[in-house]
This record gives C-alpha cells, structure tokens and sequence, in this order.
C-alpha cells in the first residue's frame, strides 16, 4: 500500500514539484500517472522509493513512513519495490544475465536458485536466450525489457515505471503495458507513469493526472 | 547466520577471482607492497638475531687486569687476596707470563717464538669475572677499582666493546620498528587510493546497486575483501622475501661469528611473527579500503 497525505516536495533552489498532495494505492492496485514532462510524475515517484524525500508531509509504504527512517533503513524498503527507470539504468560492462542477476546478489538469494529465477524472468519478458549478450548488442525496446526484468526478478510487492512507453512504438508500447498487466493480476501493486494519456485509458484502470505538482481536474 | 557467512565467502571468492583476472598489474602491486615491507623486517630480524648473541656475550663479562712487568711474587699475592675478599667479584683465573707465551705459541702456530726473544714480553694476567646481576655501572666502577690495585698496569674490560654493539643494535632495532610503522601508515594510504580508483571506476554500478536496495554493507564488502587479499598476500611475499633475504645473508653472518669462535643463526620470522606480521597487514589494509569506501562511498548518491 501506498499513501501520501499532505505531500510537498521543494527541491533546493525553490522549486516546487510537489504540493500538498494527498491519495492512497491499495495493495495489488495497478494505478496510471498523467501529466506533461515537467508535472512531478517522477518526483512522485522517488518519493515512493525513497530516492527523494518529502519536505513537508508524510509518505507511507508497506506501512512504513519515509519521511522518518533512517537513511540506513531505506535499503530495505528498497528491496521490495521494483523500479523500471526513465533512463533504464542498465550496466553495459556485464551481461543480460549479470543485470538481472544483481537485485538478487543485493537480496543474498542462493546463487541456484537466483539462477533459475533470472532465466524465468527473462522469459517472461521475452529475452529467453539471451542472457549471455551484452547490453550494448539490444535494441531499444529489449533494454526496456531487460530493465522490466531486473525490475521484477526478486518479486517485489510493488512496481513502479517511469515513462516505460516513451521512445516506443505504439505496438511495442501495448505489448510493454499487457507484461505491466501481468504483474498486476500475480497480485503486485503497479503503478505506471506515462505523458500518452490514450495508452492508458484502454486499460479502464485509475488514473492519477498531475499538473504543476498538484491533481488536474 | 550461515547464510550470512555463505554471502561473505562468496564476495571473498569473488574478490579474489576479480584479482586474478588481471595477474600482471595485481602481482607487481604486491610486490611492491612486499618489498617495502620486507625491508624493516629484514632489518629487524637481523637487528635481533645479533643482539641476541652480543646480549648473551654482555651478560657474563669479563675484567682483565694485565700487572706490570716488575711485579713480583708479593705484588701477585697481594691482588689475588684483594680480589678474594672483594664482594663483586665472582670468580677470578691467574694466568702467568709463562703461560700466556705458550699459550700465544700454540694458538698462533708460531713455534719457537720464544727463541727469538730475550725476554718475555708478556705481563702476568688475572682474568675477573664480576658476580652476576652486576649493573653496566657498577661495572665501570669494578673495573676502576681494580686498576687502582697496586702494581697493576692495565686494566680491559672484554665486554665494554659488545656492549657498544648493543646499544648500537637497539638502535637498529627501534630504527626497524620506526621504519615498519611507517611502512605500515604508507599501507594505509596506498589501499586506500587503490580502493578509491576502483571506486570511481565502478561508481555507475554502485549508484545502480543503491537505487535498488543495496546496502552500504554490500557495497563496501567486495572492496573489504579485495583489501583483505591484499594484505594477506602481501605478507606471505613479504615473509618469502625476508627468508629469501635471510638465507642470502646468514653464510656471511656465519663466517663473521665464527672469527669470534662464536655461532649466530640467524632465523627467518617464526610463527607468531609471522602471524602478527600478516594481522598487521590485513588489518592496515583493511583500515584503508573502509576509509576509502566510506568517504567516497558517502559520495555517491542515488538519483
């Protein structure tokens, strides 16, 4: 579960991304973030993993309030979110298997099993195959899948993705958000952010649209 | 709790691989920590091996009083009952002029010596040996004392040169200990910059393994580790080079000691030297890569 109450974040300089928002995402709710570049989308969504932190308010996940852990806490909570970056963040000095493979290395999982795990991940994803190629060798759309993968090996109870359908085709984009829909029907809360609002209303699903850090009505 | 010890065999394993890959570079950075190391304690081991020999010589020293020529029978007896009744004086040895040439003719190989002389040369001797547990100044005060008896010319104290050398050698010693702690600071720093160079050059990883939950812990254990090899290996090629320098050098000890009629070993590191050698340098390794690890790694934030 995830609940802002009365959230405002002020990055040094003034500028204000967040204001006074409140709302709550219940466990295993796949939820969409509207808005242009520039809305606090990804502010929101930092907050949540605790990359950034509130100035003011409180933010709660799985129970616990980011605002007051300590900062050698904030790993744990980590560990069980999944986050597919804007910038996919993949490490190009390894390979597909060895990307995959890290969230494991950080969670200690017995190498056999973390291997097992890896490959059924890349196969959900469908990079079967693939696991010895290095990064550099992928297309755009297989990193997007590569980093969905790393996102999702150690079964995190939430996902979170920031603008996964950006720099995709359309077809590509639809075949990403129906991999984000079986996350969310295995019970995984899902919450997707995206500025292409038509992809989203196909779906049916809750829409949260932000507009200069506050709800657009 | 063992898979906690399984998660840190596997970064030590992983360290250690990560070394290997490039053999070349991570040997010639041993060695060059070994060799440094290796000189202070190659020092020190010869440094102690020679003290401990001039010690056991320093300990049981000898006073010897050489009369004058003139002296005569009287003059023999008249020391002899003062060195008798004298409280420091443990045991004493007369060795007659005549005796002495003999003597000297025997050890020199140089027969009919006594042909070619008109007279004796020779002084009568009394060879002193003070009581033991006699201070170095209670010694000098003996020796004076003794060359105040009558008709005594000369009085040598046998021990007063091994006593220079003892000093001398503790000298040597602290200079090894000054020496090995220098060294041991300049470990300090130079795992530390490795540990930061590699640092840098995988801080997109580190930055990675942060947003995904990585915990300080994990990201600083591979560089524990790596420092933790460092300092072992470092100190078993330091230990081979010092008993490499050692076995070099013991034939030449060997000779010198034996002109003394005396028989120095001169030993490599034993056990427990060695095992404090190796903890000292694990330990200052590892002291350097946390220092590193935690200042750089403070750095690094996650975005």
């Amino acid at each position: 579960m995830i609940q802002f109450d009365q959230v405002t974040k002020r990055y040094p300089g003034g500028h204000e991304a967040l204001r006074n928002l409140s709302f709550t995402i219940d466990s295993g709710e796949m939820v969409f973030l509207a808005g242009h570049s520039g809305a606090g989308k990804s502010t929101l969504l930092k907050l949540i993993s605790g990359i950034e932190r509130a100035t003011s308010g409180s933010v709660l996940v799985n129970n616990q309030n980011l605002s007051r852990l300590r900062a050698s806490q904030l790993p744990y909570v980590r560990q069980h979110i999944g986050i597919v970056f804007q910038d996919h963040k993949i490490l190009f000095d390894r390979s597909v298997f060895d990307n995959v493979m890290l969230p494991l290395n950080i969670i200690g999982f017995d190498r056999r099993d973390a291997a097992r795990r890896v490959r059924a991940a890349l196969d959900k994803v469908g990079l079967a195959g693939k696991e010895k190629v290095m990064p550099v060798r992928l297309s755009g759309g297989e990193q997007q899948r590569l980093c969905i993968a790393r996102a999702v090996v150690h079964r995190p109870s939430i996902l979170l993705a920031d603008e996964p359908s950006a720099n995709l085709d359309r077809a590509y984009a639809l075949d990403i958000m129906e991999l984000f829909k079986s996350f969310h029907q295995v019970g995984v809360t899902v919450l997707i952010s995206a500025h292409d609002e038509t992809l989203m209303e196909d779906y049916g699903r809750r829409i949260i649209r932000l507009r200069e850090g506050q709800f657009a009505s | 709790m063992k898979h906690f010890f399984y998660l840190h065999w596997l970064d030590a394993r992983q360290a250690l691989r990560k070394m290997l890959r490039q053999p070349v570079g991570n040997l010639l950075n041993l060695l060059m920590l070994a060799i440094a190391m290796s000189l202070p304690v190659t020092l020190f081991l010869t440094a102690g091996s020679l003290q401990h020999w001039v010690g056991k010589l320093t300990a049981a020293p000898q006073i010897t009083l050489f009369m004058e020529l003139s002296a005569e029978q009287a003059d023999l007896a008249a020391v002899q009952s003062s060195l008798s009744a004298h409280p420091r004086v443990a045991s004493f040895r007369f060795i007659g002029r005549d005796q002495a040439l003999r003597d000297l003719e025997q050890r020199s190989g140089l027969s009919g010596i006594r042909e070619g002389l008109d007279s004796n040369p020779l002084p009568d001797a009394f060879v002193v040996t003070p009581k033991a547990g006699t201070t170095p100044d209670e010694l000098d005060m003996l020796q004076k004392e003794l060359s105040g008896l009558p008709m005594v010319e000369q009085s040598q104290f046998d021990a007063a040169w091994a006593r220079r050398l003892h000093g001398l050698l503790d000298i040597a010693v602290k200079l090894a200990w000054l020496l090995g702690a220098s060294f041991g600071i300049a470990l300090v720093l130079i795992t530390h910059n490795t540990i930061r160079m590699q640092i840098l050059a995988r801080q997109e990883e580190i930055e990675v393994a942060k947003l995904i939950g990585a915990t300080d812990s994990f990201i600083r254990r591979p560089f524990l580790y790596h420092a933790f090899w460092v300092g072992l290996l470092s100190a078993l090629l330091c230990w081979g080079l010092s008993s490499l320098f050692v076995s070099q050098a013991a034939p030449a000890l060997n000779e010198f000691s034996h002109l003394y009629g005396e028989n120095i070993s001169l030993a490599g590191l034993n056990l427990v030297e060695l095992a404090a050698l190796t903890g000292a340098s694990i330990l200052l390794c590892w002291f350097g890569a946390r220092l590193a690890a935690d200042h750089h790694l403070r750095k690094v934030r996650a975005h």
